[in-house]
């Protein structure tokens, strides 16, 4: 089990340094720069090349590649260009808030999500299965940027019971939750609708029944049990979806976190910060893997003696 | 003795007038939290960091200069008393005393070359030392006298020095602070820092000790929020008393309702679309002057920019010192038969095509725009380009991201007839835009004479201009620099931009400032 925990870790290594680098060629490759957007459009031409030069970026790619990988070795994830402020700082201020953020859309999405569908498994085809199933198709098909404000518009502006955004309060995180799990609520329940309905056509359950067990010990006992690890799977890709639907949400809700962040890093084409946030990511999304992962071994004992 | 009660009587009107005119100080509420919703944080609050607008807007009402600009763009001295002009690179400046930082040190002649020191000897310099132009630092006289010197003869001193970033700053707080104090600044101003928490707000509250008038509200909390359509309905909940960059759809809305006030001013942008001069067919005066007479400039205000933007009567906005009106109305109506003519004298004919061309060559021009640099830039091109081929003009527009933009117009040679493109004139002086657009060695990538203009009495000119101390010699020299060149424009000056505020109509005392940067809290007061 610890061998396996330990393997996974050092896959991730490997990983996060193709995201860095990746994320500095793009940015790289992006027109424009970082000093010239710092010092606007009338600064000159000694200006732009003596700021360069300070910050380092008057050296070629490779040699930057190897500077930031050498810091990183050593733990330090530099000082972000644009504000000359440690990047781990930065980090530590806004990650809070994501995390935050996306816990609460996860436990919505999962909470809602799994009852309407074990709802609609158990009672296929009834009228709430008809609308959990309309009401999941918008959910899907709604941008999250435009559901974000009608919800503003509703509740803050019509109703005035929420407020328009920031945060603070658990009353400041109930609109940016729910525009943010929308989509994984619905993905969660037709999901969970499958899986019960594939689980409930099972031998074992047609055996179950057959001995007597009652309805409600089938479901939770052999039924969910069983559909629970496809959900669990699509929970763990979700929580990824939900920390990049973080960066909408985050603006359309002035919500502080990590995406918002990233936004203002990209604009300001500040690589340093942005590769911070993107490891942050990076590493959340291994890390979240690896917890699916250990999960299987605690629904199903088979997945856990290969490890 | 009949005249004594008629005079009394009008004596008493005029006081009456007066006190229904002027508000009296009662009417002022102190006291309360004014929020303000804007689109960005900062990146700094210390001006060595950050020239931009996000942290201007805070920092300027905490950080004050030697002068400032009053609503009118008239310099008026701030922290200094008064000042005298010295020498060609050197004025004299007398001190405010008694005045205090925020944290309790006395504000004097050391702080002032401490702070200009810092700025322009720093690795790196600060962000505003290419603004500056010839400043070079500033020499203590006494406790409360300070010189500040030049490199070489720098007319625009006065105005450099009454820039929004020119702060003073507390020098105990910089060494004890270090890096912590872009965060966190201290200076004399009638606000002072409180928090700021990193994309959420920046809050400052008002400076109990201010030498001057003290801030009439308590606080004032700074809100980001990215997302436009809800800073408008922040304002329409209450959760917002202010909001910067509103949404220009909805201004003629709000403008209606008596719940919000939509303050607007003439800002010092203007927007141009600029003609490459040094690029046949456009180095023929007439040619370019057909291009003005064959755009319609009140159309693209009154259609395309909506209430939201004022005419460009010049390549200098109105609030610009040495600015004057060009008259281009009347140099350059819109007049398509008067444009086919000067094509005609410049020996262009209609082609099979309906395009003008001379000895086979099409007038086809090739056309750098970006779109979201600046307000509808890409629509004015759109609809100029259309007016051009009215008479006859081929216009191939290209659109690009504005960091791809802002590379090809910077580089030499530039390989395109037209750019769109917007100039601020940053410390409201004609120097900042007449010597580096106009000037014949200003050539890019020293400068930024873009369209190649060339005239060497403009040249003169605006050196002479440039190393004069004497304002009212250097206006009139500036007048005859923009009398020259609107003979032979270079540019079609489309409109000139507008700073507009939204606020909750209990906002009151608040006036917006042609330079945007220039957000003054401190005589507004909330009436709920």
């Amino acid at each position: 089990m610890l061998t396996f925990v330990v393997r996974r870790l050092l896959l991730a290594v490997p990983v996060l340094l193709g995201v860095v680098f990746v994320v500095m060629l793009t940015i790289d490759l992006l027109p424009g720069d970082a000093v010239t957007l710092m010092l606007g459009e009338h600064a000159t031409k000694d200006a732009v090349a003596a700021l360069r030069e300070h910050l380092g970026l008057d050296k070629p790619f490779a040699v930057r590649y190897l500077d930031y990988v050498t810091l990183l070795a050593r733990g330090d994830l530099g000082r972000s260009i644009q504000q000359n402020r440690p990047v781990a700082r930065e980090l530590a201020d806004a990650w809070p808030a994501t995390l935050q953020l996306t816990v609460a859309a996860l436990l919505i999405a999962a909470g809602v999500g799994i009852v309407a569908g074990i709802v609609s498994a158990v009672w296929p085809n009834s009228v709430f299965d008809a609308i959990a199933r309309l009401a999941s198709l918008f959910g899907l098909s709604m941008p999250i940027f435009w559901t974000g404000l009608v919800l503003i518009v509703v509740f803050s502006l019509w109703l005035n019971w929420l407020p328009v955004g920031g945060a603070g309060s658990l009353s400041h995180l109930v609109l940016p939750a729910v525009t943010l799990a929308l989509p994984s609520v619905a993905m969660v329940s037709r999901m969970t609708r499958s899986a019960v309905l594939d689980v409930l056509g099972e031998d074992y359950v047609r055996t179950a029944r057959a001995k007597g067990v009652g309805e409600p010990w089938v479901l939770g006992k052999h039924a969910l049990r069983n559909a629970f690890i496809p959900i669990l799977t699509l929970l763990g890709l979700q929580s990824g979806q939900l920390m990049g639907g973080a960066v909408l949400t985050e603006t359309v809700f002035a919500w502080p976190g990590l995406g918002r962040l990233m936004v203002k890093a990209i604009f300001a084409r500040d690589y340093v910060l942005l590769q911070g946030a993107v490891l942050v990511f990076a590493l959340a999304f291994v890390v979240i893997n690896l917890l699916v992962d250990l999960s299987y071994g605690l629904l199903d004992p088979r997945v856990g003696r290969q490890g | 003795m009949r005249a004594f009660p008629s005079r009394l009587l009008i004596g008493l009107l005029v006081l009456g007038l007066a006190a229904t005119l002027v508000p009296s100080a009662d009417a002022q509420k102190r006291g309360g939290t004014l929020t303000i919703v804007r689109p960005t944080d900062p990146v700094s609050l210390d001006p060595n960091l950050e020239t931009t607008a996000p942290g201007a807007w805070v920092y300027f009402n905490m950080l004050e200069g030697l002068l400032t600009l009053d609503d009118k763009m008239q310099v008026k001295p701030a922290l200094a008393a008064s000042y005298e002009v010295m020498s060609p690179t050197k004025v004299r400046f007398k001190l405010r005393p008694g005045v205090k930082f925020h944290d309790g040190t006395p504000f004097n002649a050391e702080a002032v070359k401490f702070t200009f020191d810092r700025a322009l000897n720093g690795k790196p310099p600060a962000r505003w030392a290419s603004l500056a132009g010839s400043l070079s630092g500033a020499e203590v006289v006494d406790n409360l006298t300070v010189d500040v010197v030049t490199k070489e003869p720098y007319g625009p001193i006065l105005r450099t020095l009454a820039m929004y970033c020119m702060g003073i700053v507390s020098p105990t707080a910089v060494s004890k602070m270090g890096p912590d104090f872009s965060r966190a600044p201290v200076g004399t101003g009638p606000f002072r820092f409180v928090e700021w928490k990193t994309n959420t707000h920046v809050i400052i509250e008002r400076n109990p000790d201010y030498w001057g008038d003290k801030a009439l509200v308590d606080r004032v909390i700074f809100k980001v929020v990215p997302e436009e359509g809800a800073r408008m309905i922040a304002l329409q909940t209450g959760d917002a008393d202010m909001v910067l960059f509103p949404s220009p759809a909805q201004l003629p809305a709000l403008r209606r309702d008596p719940k919000f006030t939509v303050h607007e001013t003439t800002g010092i942008r203007v927007v141009f679309a600029g003609l490459h001069a040094g690029m046949p067919p456009l180095d023929d005066v007439r040619v370019r002057q057909a291009l003005l007479h064959a755009v319609d400039r009140k159309a693209i205000l009154d259609n395309i920019m909506e209430g939201s933007a004022g005419p460009a009567l010049g390549v200098l906005a109105p609030g610009v010192f040495g600015y004057k009106d060009m008259q281009l109305d009347r140099l350059y109506p819109f007049d398509r038969a008067k444009a086919k003519a000067l094509l005609a004298q410049a020996g262009f004919a209609p082609g099979p095509d309906g395009i003008m061309q001379k000895g086979g060559q099409r007038l086809s021009l090739s056309w750098l725009t970006a779109r979201g640099r600046y307000p509808k830039d890409g629509e004015i091109t759109e609809a100029i380009q259309a007016m051009f081929k009215e008479v006859g003009v081929e216009a191939r527009v290209q659109v690009l991201e504005w960091a791809a933009v802002f590379q090809q117009v910077r580089a030499n040679p530039l390989n395109h007839h037209m750019f769109t493109l917007g100039w601020v004139t940053s410390n409201a002086d004609a120097d900042y835009s007449l010597y580096a657009l106009f000037h014949s060695k200003q050539v890019p990538p020293t400068g930024w004479n873009t369209s190649r203009y060339a005239n060497a009495r403009v040249d003169t000119l605006v050196e002479q201009a440039r190393r004069s101390l004497n304002q009212t010699e250097r206006e009139k020299l500036y007048a005859e620099v923009q009398d020259i060149v609107a003979k032979e424009m270079v540019w079609i000056p489309v409109y000139t931009t507008k700073e507009i505020v939204a606020t909750r109509a209990g906002v009151k005392g608040f006036q917006v400032h042609p330079v945007e940067y220039n957000l003054a809290l401190w005589k507004t007061w909330v009436d709920r």
